[in-house]
C-alpha cells in the first residue's frame, strides 16, 4: 500500500508527529503549571498564580487546539484507527474529555469572574484537579496503544473496554505523563518570574519535578515488564530509540546546571528538548504502527484513507499551516517578548 | 457484565447524549460567531469618534465573550471526540470523506483561538488598529468554522461526493462531498441565525439594563446589538425558504414531517400549530392554509408536494418533536422578524423612541426567542434526518458504539453540562451586576442607585 501517494502520507504523518510534539510542549507546559498548584501554599501562593495566569492566559486555547488536530487527522487519514480507539477506550476517553472540560472553564472562569471572592477556591479545585487528571488519561490512552490489548473480538465487557487500558503499564504511563508536564510548565514559569524568591521557587519545583519525572520513567519500564511488553529489549534493538532516551537522561544534569546559574532560555531549550527526545523516542519505537493488537497492528500503511483523501488532508494541512505557524509565532512574540 | 439498570437503550442514550452535547455547544457557538462583530462595531466607533463609551461596551462584551468562547471550545473539543465515542462506525466511513470540512474548521478554529488570545491580552501591547482588525479576524475565521461544520452536517442531508457499494465507500471526492448540495442554504441558514439569536439576546439584557439602570453605556450596547440582530432577522426568512425549497427537493420526507403533511396532494396546505398523529395520520388542532405549502415548497400554489403515507412507515422521522419544533422555530423566526422591522424603522427613523417603556419591554421579552428557534432548528434538521444517520445510506442505530451502558456517560455528561449552565449563567449576572462599578459609561444616571 505504500505506492499509494506516498508523499502526501508521510505529510499527513508528519503533521500527526508534529502536533503531538506541539501539544505535548504547549499543552502539556498549561497542563503542568496546574499540576504545580498543588505544591504552592502560603502568601507566595496568590503572586505564583498571578504568574501562571498570566503565562497561560493569551496562549492555553490556541495551545489546546493541537489536540483537535490531531482527532482531525486521525479520522480523516487513519479512519479505522480512530475509531478502533474510539469504542475499545471508551472510558479512558470519556474521562480525559471531562478533564479537558473542567481545565478549560475553570481557569477561564478563575481569571474572569467579576467578583474575586470565595468562588476562586472552588474555581482552583477544579483547576488543579483537571490538570493532574487529563495529562494522566493521555498518559493512560497512549500507554493502551502501545500495550497491545485492545482486542476487536473480545467478547466481554472487562476484556474489550477496561482490560485494554486498566494495566500496569497505561497507569504507570499515566503518573509518567503527569510528572513530565509538571516538569516542562516549572522551567518554563521560572522566566515568566520576576527574579527573587518566586522566581527560585520554580527552579527548586523544576528541580523536584525532573528528579520526578526520572523516578516515574522507572516505573515504567518495571510497569511495562509486569504487563508483559518487554520495552528495555525492545529500546535496544533500536539505536535511534535508545540514543534520544538516553540523551533526554543524560543531559538532565546539563539542565540542573543550567537552573543553577540562572539561564533561562539554556534550560528552556533543553527542558523542551527533552521531551522531544523522549516522544521522538518513543514514536521511533511505534513506527509504523498506531495500534498494536492481538489479530495484526493498525499501521500508517494499512490503515490509511484513500489516496485521494490523503491528498486533500495533506493539502489542507499545509495551506492551514501557512496561516496558523506564522498566526501562533506572532501570538507567541507579542507576549513572551518582555522576558528576553 | 457490568449491571445495566435499563433505565435507557443505548441507542437512545447515545442520542441523548450527542443531542445535549451539541444544543449545548451551539449556543457558545452562535455567540462565539457573532460577538466579536459586535465588539468590532463598537471598538471601531470608539476608534474613529473617541467616545469613552464605545470603549467601556467593547471592554465589557470582550470579558463575556472569553467565559463563552472557553466553554464553547472546549464543549466543541467534546464534540470532535464523541463523534467517534458514540458513532464510531459513522466516523469510520464518514471521516474520509468529510474530513476535509473538518480539517478547514480545524484550521479556522486554530486562528480564532491565537486572535482571540491577541484581542484580549494584547490591548496594550498592540497598535490600535491593529488590535481592532484582530477582533475581525476573531469574527471571521468563527463565521467560517462555522460554515465549515455545517458542510459536514449539510453532507449528512445531502451525502454526496462518493459511491456506497457493498456497505463500504468508493470512488471518494472528498471536495465534492464537502460542497455538496445542501452547503450553501445550511450554512447561511445557520450563520443568520448565530446572529440573529446572538443580536436579540444581547439586546434584551441591555433592554432589561435599561428599564432599571438607564445609562449611556447600555444604550449604545442595546443599539449595535439590536442593529445586527434586526438585519439578519429580516434576512432569514429569505434563507429558510431556500432552505424549505432545497429540503422539498431531496429530503421529501424531511419536508412532509416537518409539515405533518400526510396525503400527497396538490394545492397542498401549509398547516399552522397543530399536534400529528402518526397512528392515526392527521393533525389535530391544525390550521390548515390552503395552497401555501405548495407555493412554499415549490413557489406554485397549484404543484404537487409529496406526502407522508407515499413512504414507508419505518423510514418515517418521530413526526410530533419534528413538527413541533418546525413550529417553535418559524413562530419566533416570524415573531422576531416583526420586532426587527420596527427596530430598524426605530433605528433609522426615530431614534427617540428606542427609549421607549413598551418597546424595551418587548425587546426584553424576545431575549430567549433567538437562541430558542436555534435548538428547534436544529432538533428539526437533525431528528428529522431519523432513522438516517447519513440520509439513505447508514441508520443511526447501526452506527452506535458497541459499547454497552452509555447511559452512564449520557448522565454524567447531563450532570456537567447543567452545572455549567448554571455557573455560566451565574458568572453573566455577576458580570452585568459589576458592569455598573467598573465602567464610568455605566454609571446610572440621574442618582437612581439601588
Amino acid at each position: 500500500m505504500l505506492e499509494v501517494a506516498p508523499f502526501m502520507l508521510w505529510v499527513v504523518i508528519g503533521f500527526l508527529a508534529f502536533s503531538l510534539l506541539l501539544y505535548c510542549l504547549l499543552a502539556g507546559a498549561d497542563f503542568g503549571a496546574g499540576v504545580l498548584e498543588i505544591f504552592m501554599s502560603g502568601e507566595r501562593r496568590e503572586a505564583q498564580r498571578g504568574i501562571i495566569g498570566k503565562a497561560m492566559g493569551p496562549v492555553w486555547e490556541a495551545n489546546h487546539i493541537w489536540l483537535i488536530l490531531i482527532v482531525v487527522i486521525l479520522f480523516t487519514g487513519f479512519p479505522e484507527v480512530y475509531s478502533r480507539v474510539s469504542v475499545n477506550l471508551h472510558i479512558p476517553l470519556t474521562a480525559m474529555l471531562l478533564g479537558v472540560i473542567a481545565r478549560g472553564c475553570s481557569f477561564t472562569f478563575r481569571h474572569y469572574d467579576a467578583v474575586k471572592g470565595r468562588s476562586q477556591r472552588m474555581y482552583s479545585g477544579f483547576f488543579i484537579f483537571s490538570s493532574v487528571w487529563t495529562p494522566f488519561c493521555l498518559g493512560v490512552v497512549m500507554g493502551a496503544l502501545t500495550l497491545g490489548n485492545i482486542n476487536p473480538a473480545a467478547a466481554g465487557y472487562a476484556e474489550g473496554f477496561i482490560h485494554p487500558w486498566f494495566r500496569p503499564f497505561p497507569l504507570a504511563l499515566g503518573l509518567f505523563t503527569i510528572a513530565l508536564f509538571a516538569f516542562l510548565a516549572a522551567v518554563y514559569l521560572i522566566g515568566e518570574s520576576p527574579e527573587g524568591e518566586l522566581r527560585l521557587s520554580f527552579v527548586r519545583k523544576a528541580r523536584w519535578a525532573s528528579a520526578a519525572t526520572v523516578l516515574a520513567g522507572g516505573v515504567v519500564f518495571v510497569s511495562a515488564h509486569l504487563d508483559g511488553l518487554e520495552l528495555i529489549p525492545q529500546f535496544l534493538r533500536s539505536k535511534t530509540a535508545m540514543g534520544c532516551l538516553l540523551l533526554a537522561t543524560l543531559s538532565l544534569p546539563l539542565l540542573w546546571l543550567a537552573l543553577r546559574n540562572a539561564q533561562i532560555w539554556r534550560a528552556r531549550m533543553l527542558a523542551g528538548m527533552q521531551v522531544i527526545l523522549i516522544l521522538a523516542g518513543w514514536m521511533w519505537l511505534q513506527f509504523p504502527v498506531l495500534v498494536h493488537m492481538p489479530q495484526g497492528d493498525l499501521t500508517f500503511f494499512n490503515a490509511h484513507a484513500p489516496e485521494r483523501t490523503l491528498v486533500n488532508l495533506a493539502w489542507a494541512l499545509i495551506v492551514g499551516g501557512a496561516f496558523i505557524l506564522p498566526a501562533l509565532f506572532y501570538l507567541f512574540r507579542v507576549f513572551k517578548r518582555d522576558e528576553e | 457484565m457490568i449491571p445495566t439498570f435499563h433505565i435507557m437503550e443505548d441507542l437512545l442514550a447515545a442520542r441523548a447524549q450527542m443531542a445535549l452535547s451539541l444544543g449545548f455547544h451551539i449556543v457558545f457557538a452562535a455567540i462565539g460567531m457573532a460577538m466579536p462583530f459586535l465588539m468590532a462595531i463598537s471598538h471601531y466607533q470608539w476608534l474613529r469618534t473617541g467616545r469613552q463609551v464605545y470603549f467601556d461596551v467593547s471592554r465589557a462584551w470582550s470579558r463575556g465573550v472569553a467565559i463563552f468562547f472557553a466553554t464553547g471550545a472546549v464543549s466543541g473539543t467534546a464534540l470532535s471526540f464523541e463523534l467517534g465515542l458514540l458513532w464510531p462506525k459513522f466516523m469510520q466511513h464518514a471521516g474520509p470523506i468529510i474530513g476535509m470540512p473538518f480539517s478547514w474548521e480545524g484550521t479556522a478554529f486554530f486562528v480564532e483561538a491565537i486572535a482571540l488570545g491577541l484581542f484580549l491580552y494584547g490591548r496594550k501591547r498592540l497598535n490600535r488598529w491593529v488590535h481592532w482588525g484582530i477582533g475581525v479576524v476573531v469574527g471571521i475565521s468563527g463565521v467560517l468554522s462555522g460554515i465549515f461544520v455545517v458542510c459536514a452536517n449539510a453532507w449528512m442531508n445531502n451525502p454526496s461526493g462518493f459511491d456506497w457499494i457493498g456497505g463500504q465507500a468508493a470512488n471518494i471526492n472528498p471536495v465534492a462531498a464537502m460542497f455538496n448540495p445542501g452547503w450553501k442554504t445550511e450554512s447561511l441558514h445557520m450563520i443568520l441565525a448565530a446572529f440573529e439569536a446572538t443580536g436579540f439576546a444581547v439586546a434584551g439584557v441591555h433592554a432589561l439594563m435599561l428599564l432599571f439602570r438607564p445609562s449611556s453605556c447600555h444604550r449604545e450596547a442595546f443599539r449595535i446589538a439590536l442593529l445586527v440582530g434586526a438585519c439578519a432577522a429580516l434576512i432569514q426568512p429569505l434563507s429558510g425558504d431556500r432552505l424549505a425549497k432545497g429540503t422539498a427537493a431531496r429530503q421529501p420526507l424531511k419536508l412532509a414531517a416537518m409539515e405533518s403533511h400526510f396525503e400527497t396532494s396538490t394545492f397542498a396546505p401549509l398547516i399552522v400549530g397543530g399536534l400529528p398523529d402518526a397512528t392515526a395520520r392527521e393533525v389535530r388542532h391544525g390550521i390548515p392554509v390552503p395552497g401555501l405549502l405548495s407555493f412554499l415548497a415549490k413557489g406554485d400554489i397549484r404543484a404537487e408536494v409529496k406526502g407522508l403515507n407515499d413512504f414507508p412507515r419505518v423510514l418515517w422521522p418521530p413526526l410530533l418533536p419534528v413538527h413541533v419544533a418546525f413550529q417553535i422555530m418559524v413562530g419566533c423566526g416570524t415573531a422576531l422578524a416583526g420586532l426587527a422591522l420596527l427596530s430598524l424603522f426605530f433605528i433609522w427613523r426615530k431614534p427617540a423612541w428606542l427609549g421607549n417603556r413598551r418597546f424595551l419591554i418587548l425587546v426584553v421579552l424576545a431575549t430567549p426567542l433567538g437562541f430558542l428557534a436555534l435548538e428547534a432548528g436544529w432538533v428539526v434538521t437533525e431528528v428529522g434526518r431519523q432513522p438516517w444517520i447519513i440520509y439513505s445510506i447508514m441508520k443511526t442505530a447501526e452506527a452506535v458504539t458497541p459499547m454497552p451502558g452509555l447511559v452512564y456517560p449520557f448522565l454524567l455528561f447531563s450532570a456537567v453540562y447543567l452545572f455549567l449552565t448554571v455557573v455560566v449563567a451565574w458568572l453573566m449576572l455577576r458580570h452585568i451586576r459589576a458592569v455598573a462599578r467598573n465602567y464610568p459609561s455605566a454609571m446610572p444616571e440621574g442618582g437612581s442607585h439601588a
